[in-house]
């Protein structure tokens, strides 16, 4: 038993980390070339199994990938896109798979807004939607779907409205949506546990360089023992979150539960760490100029996809006990 | 990164579980005095003849000699095993945990091969003797006096918090040698006979009703420097060699045993009438969502277990990491017991033991949880200033 990145997983971290420090900054969209060279080094099927076409690493690998995606807060329709090559795959579409494996079409996330309405992440530029419809999980081309957009809480990641998505054309329909969804759920809380380390280790930059009343303000009690409770609450999302990937990775009777504690405890790390971090920040952390913001959102956002933290703690509750 | 148990550990879970089925005792703990140390020393002794005593300490030791995985397997068979008691608390907590891997690291080998033995047979009964009325957090300000005459110390002083002190053989203690150095320097660690003449004991009661909870008056009593572990004025860095102990495994047991109060009180929020008088307490909106959130966080707390037991077993010590751990147990033990008082309705009324499955007692002992140890505002001090590299309090 073993839960820290071997040596080949942490070359992969640091490989991952250096392709998107040299496509993307903090703050910034999402860049073309970070999209071409996320899906040159294989990202989009990661974990997906090379009989399948994919890289054949598993989701272990995937939630350390997303989680550094998290961490620089990229935005951008990853999640979906991953999704969908292997919605893709299982469902027997080998060119559909390929085809996303090659990065050439983007692909939004759809989930219910109202009775009549879906709602669609990322469509700006997206040739497709995965609609999430109850345990229902469909990948449908949006060509000629009437999107509405509206002003988006995160100004990175649009928000647009669809009426009747779901009688779009299906290219393919998850052969086994519920573990789809235990899928992305798990990425999400990658996502989110990667925002609670980012957050941490601004704040406590912040701690180190700025200085008030003669020393730095990390000195302080008050601060430090706030930046303390960040790094604590990201380590137990980014523990949790590991533990739920080899539990899903390996089939455990208990890896149900394991997936919804991670999203909860991840979406609780991500959007606390995500405001105290602004506070830390003072004046400066108020400003749109500063980054502190993006995560903000980007937190909230992340923690209201494939579930809210409320259904997700129910599940928990609900899920066969923890071995 | 895998979750996989070796053959051997598999092995190991088996015969623990099957151990711990045929001898584990089902009648309550004492719960002070005489008949407290007779129940932890015969559970120690029994354990030692089983074979389970020192589960990692080295084989030449005396131990097991086995990994930090296979102690939390053995932690996890005894939570299992519904015993009517809690591993951690019990008299033999510190030279288990403290006194004896202490040893380990900076004794010689004759204070080894005289306390290790009797440590892990169940002998004797070691408590610490560290905190003082004017140095808790502030432990390197201790000032509890030696001064050094021909081969002996003679200590003058007060140490206060020593647990099982009034029931102990042997204390592992901390007196400053040299007054005049900066306050880390002159320090010594030394082990202090009970016996001793000179030595007085007084009993605290606990806000749990425990009475094993003592202050310690030494006058004039005299130790052989025989007795100095590490060097003279070297005791800050034995100090700290035990506190890593501390840091890493001492505490699994309780976190291992958290998942299982947690589980058992899922149980009571089925059976108990919940807030409205009518439905089941896990009905109740609020008191489920409690309840889900503490089973995602000892979920979590495991994990991060986990992760502390691969990092030990990358770099050799506990790393400070281990204060995250520490510090989210101890809030999170608070919250699992706040909720039981919650959930048993009337029942809060009643108190129950310190130990065993009832809520009241367990509650008002969680207080300490937060405190003891390091209180959680050292904790943060220590992961803001050791793990994040922000400045050193001023």
């Amino acid at each position: 038993m073993d839960l820290l990145p071997t040596p080949e997983q942490e070359e992969i971290v640091t490989s991952i980390a250096s392709v998107i420090a040299g496509n993307h900054t903090t703050g910034e969209p999402l860049t073309d070339a970070l999209w071409e060279a996320a899906a040159a080094q294989g990202w989009f099927g990661l974990g997906l199994e090379e009989a399948l076409g994919g890289v054949g690493y598993s989701l272990a690998e995937e939630v350390l990938l997303f989680t550094e995606l998290g961490r620089a807060a990229v935005p951008g329709p990853f999640l979906a896109t991953v999704l969908a090559s292997r919605l893709a795959a299982e469902a027997g579409e080998a060119d559909l798979t390929q085809q996303l494996i090659s990065g050439s079409d983007r692909v939004g996330l759809a989930e219910r807004w109202d009775d009549d309405r879906f709602s669609v992440l990322d469509a700006d530029g997206a040739t497709m939607a995965l609609i999430v419809d109850g345990e229902r999980v469909t990948l449908v081309d949006l060509g000629g779907v009437a999107l509405d957009s509206i002003p988006s809480f995160d100004t990175l990641v649009p928000v647009s409205l669809a009426i009747d998505l779901h009688e779009s054309p299906a290219l393919a329909t998850a052969p086994d949506g519920p573990a789809l969804l235990r899928r992305g759920a798990l990425l999400s809380a990658a996502l989110l546990a990667g925002i609670a380390k980012a957050t941490t280790d601004q704040s406590v930059c912040y701690g180190i360089d700025r200085e008030q009343f003669g020393q730095p303000v990390g000195g302080f009690q008050a601060v430090k023992h706030r930046c303390a409770d960040m790094a604590t609450r990201a380590e137990v999302a980014a523990c949790q979150v590991l533990y739920a990937a080899l539990a899903e990775r390996d089939g455990r009777p208990d890896a149900e539960f394991h997936v919804h504690a991670a999203r909860v405890v991840a979406a609780r790390a991500a959007v606390e760490n995500s405001q105290i971090n602004v506070q830390n920040h003072g004046g400066i952390g108020f400003t749109w100029e500063h980054t502190a913001h993006r995560y903000v959102t980007r937190s909230r956002v992340y923690a209201s996809v494939l579930g809210t933290t409320h259904t997700h703690l129910g599940a928990t509750l609900a899920a066969t006990a923890p071995q | 990164m895998n979750l996989d148990f070796t053959p051997e550990e598999q092995a190991f879970r088996e015969e623990a579980r099957t151990w711990l089925a045929e001898h584990l005792p089902t009648e309550e703990r004492p719960p002070d005095g005489q008949p407290m140390r007779e129940f932890d020393l015969a559970w120690q002794k029994t354990l030692f003849e089983g074979g389970w005593a020192g589960i990692n300490w080295p084989k030449e030791y005396g131990g097991r000699g086995l990994n930090d995985i296979q102690q939390m397997i053995w932690y996890e068979e005894f939570a299992r095993a519904d015993p009517p008691f809690t591993l951690n608390n019990s008299c033999t907590f510190v030279g288990n945990n403290h006194g004896g891997p202490t040893l380990i690291v900076s004794g010689t080998d004759e204070q080894k091969s005289f306390h290790l033995p009797k440590i892990l047979q169940g002998d004797v009964v070691w408590c610490q003797g560290f905190s003082e009325p004017g140095a808790g957090s502030d432990l390197g300000s201790l000032s509890c006096k030696a001064v050094i005459d021909g081969d002996e110390l003679v200590v003058n002083g007060q140490k206060i918090w020593t647990s099982y002190a009034h029931v102990a053989d042997f204390q592992e203690l901390l007196v400053r040698t040299d007054p005049s150095a900066p306050k880390h320097k002159g320090i010594s660690w030394v082990i202090c006979d009970m016996t001793t003449p000179g030595i007085e004991i007084r009993e605290i009661t606990t806000m749990s009703h425990v009475n094993d909870f003592c202050e310690v008056f030494y006058d004039d009593v005299r130790i052989p420097l025989s007795n100095v572990v590490g060097q003279v004025n070297d005791g800050w860095r034995v100090t700290m060699t035990t506190l890593s102990f501390e840091r890493g495994t001492a505490f699994m047991a309780d976190q291992v045993e958290l998942a299982a109060v947690v589980e058992r009180l899922i149980e009571e929020a089925k059976v108990r009438t919940g807030p409205d008088g009518k439905r089941p307490a896990i009905a109740d909106d609020e008191i489920a969502r409690r309840l889900s959130l503490a089973r995602a966080e000892v979920a979590a707390l495991k994990a991060m277990t986990i992760a502390g037991i691969s990092r030990t077993q990358r770099t050799g010590v506990p790393g400070p990491e281990g204060s995250m751990t520490r510090l989210f147990h101890g809030e999170l033990h608070q919250r699992v017991y706040q909720l039981g008082l919650d959930i048993i309705g009337p029942e809060a009324l009643r108190l129950t033991p310190v130990d065993g499955n009832g809520w009241t007692g367990p509650y008002l002992q969680s207080f300490a949880y937060t405190i003891g140890g390091g209180t959680t505002d050292i904790q943060r001090n220590i992961v803001g200033e050791r793990v994040l590299g922000l400045p050193r309090v001023k």
